[in-house]
Formats: structure tokens, C-alpha cells, sequence
């Protein structure tokens, strides 16, 4: 898990240095005169890229690559049962180690039927980005925040069930307000938030 | 022997039926009591799983219940941290605070803090009575909630403390006065604002001072409305029996069985026995129920202060473990499901309970039936021993009856057969010493009639000189009549002086003693024989009658003898004493040796004189020869001679004068015995007539005695003259000497005309001879006798008349000598004689 949370932090770290490396090209590219920095839609798009990535990788290579083996399997108390944590439950502890290192961003799943509480959509934003996601997977959602006077860029990327295990989980949960999920289904979202100061 | 034997019988009389009752038992018992024991161990371990497995699955359903209850705790906290307007406010005093500088803050602040805890109404009012405790007491109670989003009673009234702080810790609204102002300081708000991000914080069961009560605390971070970042903390103070209790305290099960929740330090949260807050009496017992997975163990320990092997099912809280002090590794929840193991192994002790109950039945029904089956086994080989016992005493007269059918009965059938044979055997038996009485007595009797018969007195004596036996010539001569019942001693029957009845105690004793057995003879040095002689028998040594045993009773005179009569295997040794009268004998012979002494006077002249003239006649020759020889050699020669006639003529001589008395001292030396021999043929050759005469010599070597040269020739001459004599010059003498181991055998044997039988038994006696007056003196075999007896040897004459006679002469060869001495045998001859030497 450690491991695990430190190639996120790595990730994240390289995430922006390269976000820093590429700024200057991505300018001449455009061959805009002097901008003041990098587009929110653009950082939050490579944040999105990474955390797929990483998410990707996690679901396919060890957890089904793994269960198909019979090696192990992933639990929702994988800590009790010695088993692999979930896809979903990845990104929420790579979410809130990324929110612990002080960095700023922060990034979580939200979906309009959550097993828990806390996953339900927070704002108007978030909650009409998953309508919209819902509709139209392919086109994601963003939009400015306000927290009192604090001002946020928020992106909203769909979350399909891109494994059996997601269904399967979400199908067959105590707490699961919505049971019929398909393969490929629009089960919620990635929100990406990073303060605009 | 006797006495060891009862107990022993008695010992194996019972020891067989003990030992088939015992046996019978043991292999009754044994596998019964391996049985049992393998059914308790087995039952007990299977108790144990069962019983295990079903606590673990309680342990574990009754966790997630106590997982779904403080879900919904949370759930409900939440809503409240989730309220729009309290964010609203926080968001708002979050800004406030951020526009003011640090000094301004803390001053604010300061002054806040001292109000508060001054309770002063104007501070106490903005924090309880403000526009967000409304709210949260709006929550509490229910109002503005969902129906399905109550909180129910129970929950209402465990919950203990409920406020709201900012985003440095400062109260901010609460419903009572109690809460602190400043909490920026707890682990709970640190860990529940944690750094600005905000998590769950599930506190650990504690003692609360406030509320005086153990609780459990329920901290959640107060999001900003797009939940990016903490803008305050929200604190529930809950009682942790008051709210988990009513979940866990019904399941119950059994008399003792129930669920309690613990910490990973091992304190009780809820317990239906013991109170919250203690920790569990055994700390070992700690690590073994509180790993991260369910399941169960057999403990040495209840942890309700029993020391008795406990099941303990467990399994961990995993949600709110999860959430508890921020991180399972510092902290979890876990359920713990006991029962009393005495009431858990009832069962399996009330089944062994009544196993040992029917075990004891079933021992009992193998005793009584064991101890049938044994005794209908050993009655009959009780019967047969008894029999046994009456066979070896000859008292079984009824055949034994045993029908069982099996190997007893043949058994029963053999001991019979036995019997009938050993009766048969005995009753032969019994006919058998009746003859042999029968013959015993007859024998006795005819020995009686013998003994009667016989015309000497005969006396039995015992070893204590008392009479046992007279026969009736004894009875007669001594006038005894002999008591059966009453022995008489000896010498009570024998009218002897006090000095012959000494002479005949001193024999007695030494018969008894057996040094004596037979006819000792009253002299010293008589020989004495070992061999016990039958006094029937004739006897031996009736030529020497001045040896005889003899004593003077009353006018008779008796030859008596001792002989030893060795006791049967019962009786003593007994002593008999054989009389002859001799009192006629006596007498007639002192009258012939009168007569013979008397007519013998002139053979005895007449024989000297023969003897000496021998040698004289010899001692004329020479002399004459000597006067008419020149030759100085030769007269030499006939000198020598002459000294050898004179001499021999001393010695005859002597011997006619005193036969015994003139020998010489011992002074014996290793003669050559054929050279002797020949010696004493050629003196007489040269003396006598021997024209006619055969000599044929069969030697068997140079053998060598140990004797005086002269005596031994002196024996010799005796010997060859008497067969010269008897042959009357004409005739085959032969000369013969044998070798045995120890002696050498020399046969003198002549073609004379034998000695008549009459005679031989007198032929060693002196002066007996047959031949005419002036031939023979009666000594020569006499003479002869005894030196050859003094040289450890003996004569014996062999004769059948009309084929001649044979003297024997046995003497003992002196051992194999060294050469010098051997060289000293052959030239013996004469240096040690013992008359002076003539020079």
C-alpha cells in the first residue's frame, strides 16, 4: 500500500514537473503572446490522464490479471482478508494522499447512486455533470467553484465500469442504491478540483 | 516343604478363577476404558471446533452489526456536517478568520476562550444559543429530519456532547456549556480536521470527566460545499454502553454465552457482565482474539477473570476499525463471543457421566458372569485335583465323574485309567514283599538252625560288649541262658580273670574300631589282615599254633576269633566271637611234639653232620690236592677254596645254632639273582653226585634284588639240594626266573616223584623231613623260608606226586638303578658277608 502510495505521490510530483516542462511548448504551440499560465482545463485533463493511467493499470494488470490466476482476489475489507483493494477503492486512498500532501489538487470518485454518503455529489456542479456524463460520456464537464471567497477549477470525467469487479461490487453491495450496472456504464465520475489563486 | 506347601495350594486354588474372573475383565475393561477415553478426546475436540466455528461466525455477524450501527452513527453525524448552512456559516467564519492577522486572531480569540469559561451569558448565548446550534438541536431532535432519518431515542440519550468548531478548533456551537472551548489540541480534532482535508475520527472508549461516564467520540471534518476542504470539525461525545449495549447485550445464548466488544488494548466497550472501561483480566489473552480476521481459538482464559480453557470466538469491527483513531493499525474494534466451558463441555461430561455409569454396569455383569463362566471351568479341575491328591495317597476308590465334554472329561478319564493301573501295580507290589518276608524269615530261621548246629560256641556282641546271640553250644558251655529281653554283657558270660578280659576288652576295641578284623594274633607284630573273614570258613594258619588265640576257661582251653559282622542298611555294626575248643588238640600235640623231640634228636645229629661234612670232604680234597700242587697259582686257587668250604661251614654252623638269632645287621646290597643261582648249582655239582643231572636255565636277565649274597645263596642251595635230592642225581632240573612289574618270579622244578598231599602241608615246619636219617636236618625249607620272607619275599611248593615238584620263589626286584650301583650288583659276591673276613 505504501508502495502503491508512493509511485501515486511520484506520479503526481512528475505530474506537474512535466505540467512545468511543457507549459513553454504548449504556449509556442498555440503561438500565443506571453499567457499567464497553463489553462486549468488543460492541467486538470492531465491529471485526468494520469490518474486514468495509474487506475488503469491497477484494474487490469494486478487486480483482474491476479484474480484470473487465482492468485488473490480484491475486497472491499481487503485489510481484514489479506486480499487486493478495490479499483474505486485505489482512487479514493490515491485521492487522499494526494489531498495529504498539501499540494492543492484534489481528486475523488462522486457518482449519483454511492454506496457511501460521503461519495454523493457535493455541489450543483458535480451533480449536473453526472446528469450530463450520464448522457454523454465522451464530453466532460468543468466549471469555476466558490468555497466563501476561495474560487476552485473543478472538471468532472466520467467513471465507466471498465471490469467485471465494478459491477459486480456495485450490483450485489448491502448499501448499493442502484444494482443494475452493465460493462462499460457511465457509473459516476472523476472530479478534479485545483484552487485558483 | 511341608510347610511351605498349604499356602501355596491355597494361593493357586484361587489364583485360577481370580486369575479367568481378572482376565475376562481385563479384556472386557481395557478396550472399554480406550473407547471411552478416544470418544471423550474425539467429542471434546469436536466440541471444540463446532462450538468455535459458531462463535466465529456470531463473533463475526454480531460485528457487522455493531459496523452497521456506528455506520449509521456516522451517517448521521454526517448529515448534520453536511448541512449547507452550518457549511455556509463555518465558510464564513473560515474567511473571517483568514482576513484577520495572527495577533488580532488570537486576542479575538483570548477573549472568547475567557468568556466562555467564565460563563459569561453573552458568550454562553452566542455558542448555545446561535443560528447553528439550532440547527444541530434541530438534527438531535428530529424536526427538519426525513422520517426515515430519525434519531431514535436511544441514540438521543447516549449522545453525550454534540458541537461544532472552526477551523482552529475554537467551539463555535454547542448544545450545553460543558464542551471546552479549545480543541485544537485533542487527537480526535487533529485527526479529525487532518491538516485541512478531513477524515473520519472514531475515538477509542475512554473515561470522559466531563460527563462522568466511559464514551466513545465520533469526530467528522465539516466539508466546504464543494468538499474540497475542512472549514470545521463536528463532535459527538456518545456513552459507548448506552448506545451499543442495546445490539449486543440480547445475544445471549445459553446460561453463560454472550458478545462483547473490546478494543485492540483489550478494553471492554460493552460487555453484559463486565462494566465498560476495564480491561480484560488476562493481558495474554489479548493478542490471541484481536488479529485482523475473524475467527476462534481455545484460550487457557475466559478474560471474565476464569481460569478455565475457554472457546473465544472473535472477529474484527472492519469498518469502524477503519475509522478508529484515524487508522485501523492504531487502533480496532473486535467482537469476542464466550461461553463458560462448563456449561460448553456439559454435555460431553454428562455423556461420559453416564458411559462411566454403564461402564460400571457392564464391569459388574463381566464380574458376575466372568466369575460363573470361571467357576463352571475350575469346579471340575477342583474335582480332578482332589482326586490327584487322593491317588498319591492310594485312597481313590470311586472313578471320577466329570461330564463336561470337553478336555476336562478326557482329563477325568486318563486319572482313572491311571489309578486302576497304580492300583494294579500296588496290590503286585504288596504280594511281592510278603514272599520276600516270608523268604527273610526262613533265612533267618535256617541261620539259626546253622548256627545251632555248629559244634563250636559262637557269641554276638554288640558295639556296648552286651550279648545279642548264643548259639546252643555257647548256651551250653557257658551255662548262659540268654534273655530276649534282656542283654547281658559279655564278660558276665566268659569266667575270665582281670588280665585276660583286659587283653580281651583291648581286642574287642580294636575289632569294633575295625583295625582288626579278623584272626590277629596275640604276638605284636603279626600281620595283619583287612579282610573280614568268614568264620566258617577253615582256616588258614593253623601251622603256626604258637600264635593261636587262645584262653583257659574253666578246665577247657578254647581258640577263640573275632570276626566283624557289618550292619544291614538299619542295623549297627555287630562283633561276633567264635570259640573252638582246643583242649584235646592241645594236648594231643604237646604229647607228638614230645614224642618227635625225642626221636628227631639223632635225625638232627645225623643231619648236621651230613651238612658239614659236605664242605669237610671238600676241605680234605683240597688239602690233599695243595700238598701234591707245584704250581703256586693253583694253590692259591684251592685255598680260596678251602676259605670258601670253612666258611660255609660257619654258617651252617650258626644256622643250626640259633636260626634268628645271629642275624646280622641290615646290611643289604643289589644282588645278581641268576648269578646266585648258578653259584649254588655249581657248589653242589662239585659236591654231589650230578652225573644224571639235566640243567635247563631259562633266565630272564640280569635282575637284581636287594638281599645278603650269602643268605640268599644259603636259600638257593636249600632249594636245589632238596630237588637234587628228589630227583636222586637223576632227572631234568630247570631253572627259571620270570620278571613281573614289582617282583621277579624264580622256579626251581625237579622230575622227582612229588611230595604226597599229607605231607605238603608241613613242609615249612622244622626239622619235618622224609628223608632217611643223616640225609636231612628238617631246616632246609625252613631256613630257606624264612630268609626269603626277610627279604620281602615268599615260598610256595607245588607238587603232584609222580610229576614232580616245583618250588616258586617271589621277590621283589629293586628298581631300575643308576650304572654305578648296577655295577656293583654283578660283582657282589662276597665283600659283605657278614661272618670276618678270613685275611
Amino acid at each position: 500500500m505504501h508502495r502503491v502510495n508512493v509511485t501515486l505521490y511520484a506520479a503526481a510530483l512528475t505530474f506537474l514537473i512535466s505540467g512545468l516542462w511543457w507549459a513553454p511548448s504548449a504556449l509556442s504551440a498555440k503561438e500565443r503572446p506571453a499567457p499567464s499560465g497553463i489553462p486549468p482545463e488543460k492541467v486538470a485533463a492531465y491529471v485526468y490522464a494520469v490518474i486514468k493511467a495509474d487506475r488503469t493499470l491497477y484494474t487490469t494488470e494486478i487486480v483482474n490479471r491476479l484474480q484470473e490466476k487465482g492468485v488473490t482476489t480484491a475486497s472491499e475489507h481487503w485489510e481484514q482478508e489479506n486480499a487486493l483493494m478495490l479499483p474505486a477503492q485505489f482512487l479514493h486512498q490515491s485521492g487522499k494522499l494526494a489531498a495529504e500532501s498539501g499540494s492543492g489538487i484534489r481528486y475523488r470518485l462522486i457518482s449519483l447512486w454511492p454506496i457511501y454518503r460521503r461519495n454523493a455529489p457535493a455541489s450543483d456542479l458535480e451533480r449536473n455533470a453526472l446528469e450530463s456524463l450520464g448522457k454523454n460520456p465522451d464530453l466532460p464537464v468543468s466549471g469555476i467553484v466558490t468555497s466563501g471567497r476561495k474560487q476552485y477549477f473543478q472538471a468532472i470525467y466520467p467513471d465507466l465500469a471498465v471490469s467485471p469487479a465494478c459491477i459486480s461490487c456495485h450490483n450485489g453491495h448491502r448499501l448499493s442504491p442502484k444494482r443494475d450496472f452493465k460493462l462499460n456504464d457511465v457509473m459516476g465520475g472523476i472530479a478534479i478540483t485545483i484552487p485558483l489563486e | 516343604m511341608s510347610p511351605a506347601h498349604p499356602p501355596s495350594r491355597a494361593e493357586t486354588r484361587w489364583g485360577l478363577q481370580l486369575k479367568l474372573i481378572l482376565s475376562m475383565l481385563l479384556v472386557g475393561v481395557v478396550p472399554l476404558m480406550v473407547g471411552l477415553s478416544l470418544a471423550f478426546w474425539q467429542g471434546s475436540r469436536e466440541i471444540q471446533v463446532v462450538n468455535g466455528e459458531s462463535f466465529k461466525a456470531l463473533a463475526e455477524e454480531t460485528a457487522r452489526k455493531v459496523d452497521l450501527l456506528m455506520s449509521d452513527e456516522v451517517a448521521r453525524t454526517s448529515r448534520i456536517a453536511a448541512d449547507p448552512s452550518i457549511i455556509l456559516q463555518l465558510e464564513q467564519r473560515r474567511d473571517a478568520l483568514l482576513d484577520m492577522t495572527e495577533d488580532d486572531r488570537r486576542r479575538a480569540m483570548d477573549r472568547l476562550k475567557g468568556a466562555w469559561e467564565a460563563k459569561d451569558p453573552a458568550a454562553v448565548q452566542a455558542v448555545t444559543g446561535s443560528k447553528m446550534a439550532g440547527i444541530i438541536q434541530e438534527y438531535l431532535s428530529g424536526a427538519n429530519s426525513e422520517a426515515d432519518q430519525l434519531i431514535p431515542q436511544v441514540v438521543r440519550a447516549a449522545t453525550k456532547l454534540l458541537y461544532v468548531t472552526d477551523i482552529e478548533g475554537n467551539l463555535v456551537a454547542s448544545l450545553t456549556t460543558i464542551p471546552p472551548f479549545t480543541n485544537e489540541e485533542t487527537a480526535w480534532w487533529k485527526g479529525a480536521f487532518h491538516h485541512g482535508v478531513g477524515q473520519i475520527f472514531i475515538e477509542d472508549v475512554h473515561f470522559d470527566e466531563r460527563v462522568r461516564t466511559y464514551v466513545i467520540s465520533i469526530s467528522l471534518p465539516i466539508m466546504d460545499r464543494i468538499r474540497y476542504g475542512a472549514v470545521g470539525v463536528i463532535h459527538r461525545v456518545i456513552d459507548a454502553k448506552e448506545l451499543i449495549s442495546p445490539s449486543i447485550s440480547p445475544i445471549r445464548f445459553g446460561k453463560t454465552g454472550h458478545v462483547m466488544l473490546i478494543d485492540n488494548r483489550g478494553i471492554v466497550i460493552s460487555c453484559p457482565i463486565l462494566p465498560t472501561g476495564v480491561r480484560l483480566s488476562d493481558a495474554q489473552l489479548i493478542p490471541l482474539v484481536t488479529p485482523l480476521q475473524p475467527g476462534w481459538v481455545s484460550a487457557p482464559s475466559d478474560g471474565h477473570g476464569g481460569q478455565s480453557t475457554s472457546i473465544i470466538g472473535f472477529a474484527p469491527v472492519p469498518e469502524t476499525s477503519r475509522a478508529t483513531n484515524g487508522d485501523p493499525n492504531f487502533g480496532s474494534w473486535h467482537t469476542f463471543v464466550w461461553q463458560a466451558s462448563d456449561e460448553l463441555f456439559a454435555p460431553i461430561r454428562h455423556f461420559l457421566t453416564w458411559m462411566a455409569v454403564f461402564s460400571l454396569v457392564a464391569v459388574g455383569l463381566m464380574t458376575s458372569l466372568g466369575y460363573l463362566a470361571a467357576k463352571r471351568i475350575v469346579t471340575p479341575v477342583r474335582r480332578l485335583q482332589k482326586a490327584a491328591q487322593l491317588i498319591g495317597r492310594g485312597e481313590l476308590r470311586q472313578p471320577i465323574d466329570i461330564q463336561t465334554g470337553d478336555e476336562l472329561q478326557d482329563l477325568a478319564d486318563e486319572f482313572n485309567r491311571m489309578n486302576r493301573q497304580l492300583e494294579a501295580a500296588f496290590a503286585g507290589l504288596t504280594d511281592q514283599v510278603a514272599i520276600k518276608t516270608q523268604q527273610v524269615e526262613s533265612l533267618l530261621h535256617s541261620t539259626d538252625q546253622i548256627l545251632d548246629a555248629v559244634p563250636t560256641p559262637i557269641i554276638m556282641v554288640n558295639q556296648d560288649e552286651q550279648v545279642q546271640y548264643i548259639n546252643r553250644v555257647g548256651r551250653d558251655s557257658f551255662q548262659a541262658i540268654l534273655d530276649s529281653t534282656k542283654s547281658i554283657p559279655l564278660f558276665d558270660i566268659l569266667p575270665v580273670d582281670t588280665t585276660v578280659r583286659e587283653h580281651l576288652r583291648k581286642e574287642f576295641g580294636r575289632v569294633r574300631s575295625k583295625e582288626i578284623v579278623a584272626t590277629a594274633s596275640g604276638a605284636e607284630n603279626a600281620a595283619l589282615v583287612n579282610t573280614a573273614r568268614d568264620p566258617l570258613a577253615p582256616l588258614m594258619e593253623t601251622t603256626e599254633p604258637s600264635n593261636r588265640q587262645e584262653i583257659q576257661i574253666g578246665p577247657r582251653r578254647y581258640h577263640y576269633q573275632w570276626f566283624h559282622l557289618a550292619g544291614g542298611n538299619q542295623g549297627k555294626d555287630r562283633i561276633g566271637l567264635v570259640f573252638r575248643d582246643t583242649t584235646d588238640d592241645s594236648r594231643l600235640q604237646d604229647q607228638l611234639i614230645q614224642a618227635e623231640k625225642s626221636g628227631s634228636l639223632g635225625t638232627l645229629t645225623a643231619g648236621i653232620g651230613h651238612e658239614l661234612n659236605n664242605p669237610l670232604f671238600g676241605i680234605l680234597g683240597l688239602g690233599e690236592a695243595i700238598g701234591e700242587e707245584a704250581d703256586l697259582d693253583r694253590v692259591r686257587s684251592y685255598a680260596h677254596d678251602i676259605v670258601q668250604h670253612g666258611r660255609r661251614m660257619a654258617a651252617i654252623i650258626r644256622d643250626f645254632t640259633g636260626v634268628t638269632t645271629r642275624e646280622t645287621s641290615d646290611q643289604r646290597q643289589p644282588v645278581h639273582l641268576e648269578r646266585e643261582l648258578d653259584q649254588a648249582i655249581a657248589t653242589l655239582t662239585g659236591s654231589m653226585d650230578a652225573s644224571g643231572l639235566t640243567i635247563e636255565r631259562t633266565y630272564a636277565g640280569d635282575t637284581c634284588v636287594l638281599a645278603l649274597p650269602d643268605q640268599l645263596r644259603q636259600a638257593f642251595t636249600n632249594l636245589l639240594m632238596n630237588a637234587i635230592q628228589a630227583m636222586k642225581g637223576r632227572g631234568t632240573l630247570r631253572l627259571s626266573t620270570s620278571l613281573t612289574e614289582t617282583s621277579v618270579v624264580t622256579t626251581i622244578a625237579d622230575s622227582g616223584p612229588g611230595i604226597p598231599k599229607q605231607h605238603l602241608s608241613r613242609l615249612f615246619d622244622p626239622f619235618f623231613t622224609t628223608k632217611g636219617q643223616g640225609e636231612g636236618s628238617g631246616l632246609g625249607l625252613t631256613v630257606a623260608r624264612r630268609i626269603i620272607k626277610k627279604f620281602g619275599g615268599d615260598i610256595r611248593i607245588e607238587s603232584r606226586e609222580g610229576s614232580g615238584t616245583s618250588c616258586i620263589v617271589t621277590l621283589p626286584v629293586i628298581p631300575l638303578l643308576p650304572p654305578p650301583q648296577e655295577a656293583s650288583c654283578t660283582e657282589s659276591t662276597s665283600r659283605s658277608t657278614p661272618q670276618p673276613s678270613p685275611s
